[in-house]
C-alpha cells in the first residue's frame, strides 16, 4: 500500500510542476503578444489556458482522493495541503496570462508610447523570472530558493510604481482606454508575481512545517 | 514525622459526584498534572522492556500512547494503576506521581490506586451476570451506600449505553453486542468514581460504528476524567487525542535485548503535522512499524 501511495504523491507533485511549466509558458507568450501587439499569439495564449485549466482539476480530483483514502499526515499531509494551494495559485495565474492577452486581442491597435512598452515588458519579465524559480524551487523542494524567491518580490512593486509614475507622467498622450489597460496589465503582472511569492511559501512551509508561512 | 498514608491522600481527592454533568466542557488540561512519571525503567524477569520514560500526563485530557508493537505501550498503561504489580517478575524504577504522590510507595495501597484509576481493556469483559449487577459490582464492594438505581442509571448514561438497555437491566451482559459490552465496562469503571480511566485499545475489537461511540464517548468523558488510550489505530489516535507519546524500540543485538523508549510527547496536532523527530515521522506516515 504504502508503494502505491509513494507512487500517486510522486505523480501529482509531477503534474504540478507540468501545470507550472504550461502557466510559465503562458505568462511568457502573453508577454510577448502584448510588446509586439501579436493578436495571434495572444489568441493562442488564451486557447491554451483549458490545458491548465483541465490539470488544475485532475490535481485537486487526486488530491482529494488522496485524502479520502490515505489519510496523509505529517509531511505527507503537508504535501497534499501545499500541492492544493500550489495549483490555486497557478490556475490563477494563468487566468491572468490569459486577461493579458486578451487586452491584446481586444486593444486593436493598442500602442502604447515607447517608455511604457518597455517597462511593461521588463515588469513581465521580472514576474516571469520569479515564477520560473518559483517552479524550479517546486520541483527540487528547495528551501534556500523558496526563501530568496520570498524576498525577490521588491523588485517588481518598484518596477510596478514606476509604471504609475510614467502614466500620470505621459497621460496627456495616452488615450484613456491604452492608460486603463496599461493600469490592469501592470497589477496583473504584479499579482503573478504575488502568487509566485505564495507558491514559495508554500514550498517553505512543506519543509518546515512553520504553519506561520500559511498566513 | 512519618508521611500521611497515601490512601488518605487519595480519598482526600475531590470525589465526583455521581450525577449528570452541568459544568460546561472544560477547555484543555488543569494546570497541575494528573500523573508526573519520572525516569521511569520496567523490567521483566530482569530484562528492561520499558526505559527512560518521563512524561507528564494532563487532567481532563485524553493522552494517547502509540508505537508498533512491543515497543512497551501496555507495560507503560499498566504503571499508572499498578497493574504491572500482578505480572510475575515485573520489577520497575523511577517514579509515577499521581497528584503529586508517588504511587509507588511502600504504604500505598494499590486497591485505592486502582479505584482512582480504572481501566477498560481491548476485549469487554462483562461479569457473567446481569447488565444491573455489572455495573453495581464494584460500587458494592467499595461499600456504596447510596441510591444503586441511581448510580447504575447515572453510569449507564454517563456510558451512553442508558437507552438502549433500561428496560432489560435484569438481562445478562453476556447477551450485548461487543460495542455494548465495552461500553457496560466503561460504565462499570465509572460505578467506582474514579479520577482517572485508562483504556487499553478499547475498540480495537468493535466494529466502525461501535469505535465511533467509544471516540464520542470518550470525548464526554474527558469534561469529568482524565483519559490515557493506547491504540494501534493512528487515526484514532489522531481524531481523540490531544496529546500522544510516540514509543518506539531500541534493540541491543549483542544482548539480544530490546526495550521501548519515548521518543517524543506533545499535542496530537503537532505530532501528525509536524513531528520533531524522524522516527515519528515515519511511524505516523507509515513508512514502517
Amino acid at each position: 500500500m504504502r508503494d502505491t501511495f509513494v507512487r500517486e504523491m510522486e505523480m501529482i507533485d509531477q503534474d504540478v510542476v507540468r501545470m507550472g511549466a504550461l502557466v510559465e509558458k503562458a505568462v511568457e507568450e502573453a508577454n510577448l503578444a502584448l510588446a509586439e501587439n501579436d493578436r495571434e499569439r495572444a489568441f493562442r495564449v488564451m486557447a491554451n489556458d483549458d490545458q491548465v485549466d483541465a490539470l488544475f482539476v485532475s490535481v485537486e480530483k487526486q488530491a482529494l482522493a488522496i485524502l479520502a483514502q490515505q489519510q496523509p499526515v505529517a509531511r505527507d499531509l503537508r504535501l497534499i495541503i501545499t500541492i492544493l494551494r500550489a495549483v490555486n495559485e497557478l490556475e490563477r495565474t494563468g487566468d491572468l496570462a490569459y486577461n493579458i492577452a486578451k487586452v491584446v486581442v481586444d486593444g486593436g491597435e493598442l500602442e502604447p508610447p515607447r517608455p511604457l512598452r518597455t517597462l511593461i515588458y521588463e515588469l513581465g519579465e521580472a514576474s516571469i523570472r520569479i515564477m520560473g524559480r518559483a517552479i524550479d524551487a517546486w520541483a527540487t523542494k528547495d528551501l534556500a530558493l523558496a526563501t530568496e524567491i520570498s524576498e525577490m518580490d521588491d523588485e517588481i512593486d518598484s518596477l510596478y510604481a514606476e509604471l504609475f509614475c510614467e502614466l500620470v507622467e505621459v497621460r496627456s498622450d495616452t488615450d484613456f482606454h491604452t492608460a486603463m489597460n496599461l493600469v490592469l496589465v501592470g497589477r496583473w503582472f504584479e499579482r503573478i508575481a504575488d502568487h509566485a511569492v505564495n507558491i514559495s511559501e508554500g514550498i517553505r512551509y512543506y519543509i518546515t512545517g512553520d504553519t506561520e508561512l500559511l498566513g | 514525622m512519618s508521611p500521611e498514608p497515601i490512601s488518605a491522600t487519595l480519598e482526600s481527592l475531590p470525589r465526583l459526584t455521581v450525577r449528570e454533568s452541568v459544568e460546561p466542557p472544560q477547555v484543555g488540561g488543569l494546570a497541575e498534572p494528573a500523573f508526573s512519571v519520572q525516569e521511569l525503567e520496567v523490567s521483566y524477569r530482569g530484562k528492561p522492556a520499558l526505559k527512560d520514560v518521563t512524561m507528564d500526563i494532563a487532567q481532563r485530557e485524553i493522552t494517547s500512547i502509540i508505537g508498533p508493537s512491543g515497543c512497551g505501550k501496555s507495560t507503560l498503561i499498566r504503571c499508572f494503576n499498578r497493574m504491572n504489580d500482578l505480572v510475575p517478575g515485573a520489577s520497575m524504577k523511577g517514579r509515577v506521581l499521581y497528584h503529586g504522590e508517588d504511587i509507588y510507595a511502600a504504604n500505598v495501597d494499590p486497591v485505592a490506586v486502582r479505584r482512582r484509576v480504572g481501566m477498560v481493556f481491548q476485549r469487554p469483559n462483562p461479569f457473567p451476570k446481569s447488565i444491573r449487577d455489572n455495573v453495581a459490582f464494584g460500587a458494592k464492594i467499595n461499600g456504596y451506600r447510596g441510591n444503586m438505581d441511581e448510580l447504575v442509571e447515572s453510569c449507564l448514561r454517563r456510558a451512553a449505553l442508558w437507552d438502549e438497555v433500561k428496560d432489560e437491566l435484569k438481562k445478562s451482559a453476556l447477551a450485548l453486542s461487543g460495542g455494548q459490552q465495552q461500553r457496560l465496562c466503561i460504565a462499570r469503571a465509572l460505578a467506582v468514581e474514579p479520577d482517572v480511566i485508562l483504556m487499553d485499545e478499547p475498540a480495537s475489537a468493535l466494529d466502525p460504528v461501535s469505535t465511533t461511540r467509544i471516540e464520542d464517548l470518550m470525548q464526554e468523558l474527558k469534561r469529568d476524567y482524565t483519559i490515557v488510550i493506547v491504540t494501534h489505530n493512528m487515526q484514532q489516535a489522531a481524531r481523540v487525542s490531544d496529546k500522544a507519546a510516540f514509543l518506539y524500540t531500541e534493540v541491543d543485538e549483542a544482548a539480544h535485548s530490546r526495550w521501548g523508549i519515548l521518543v517524543e510527547y506533545g499535542d496530537t496536532k503537532k505530532i501528525f503535522t509536524n513531528p520533531s523527530d524522524k522516527r515519528t515521522e515515519d511511524y505516523v506516515s507509515g513508512r514502517f512499524g
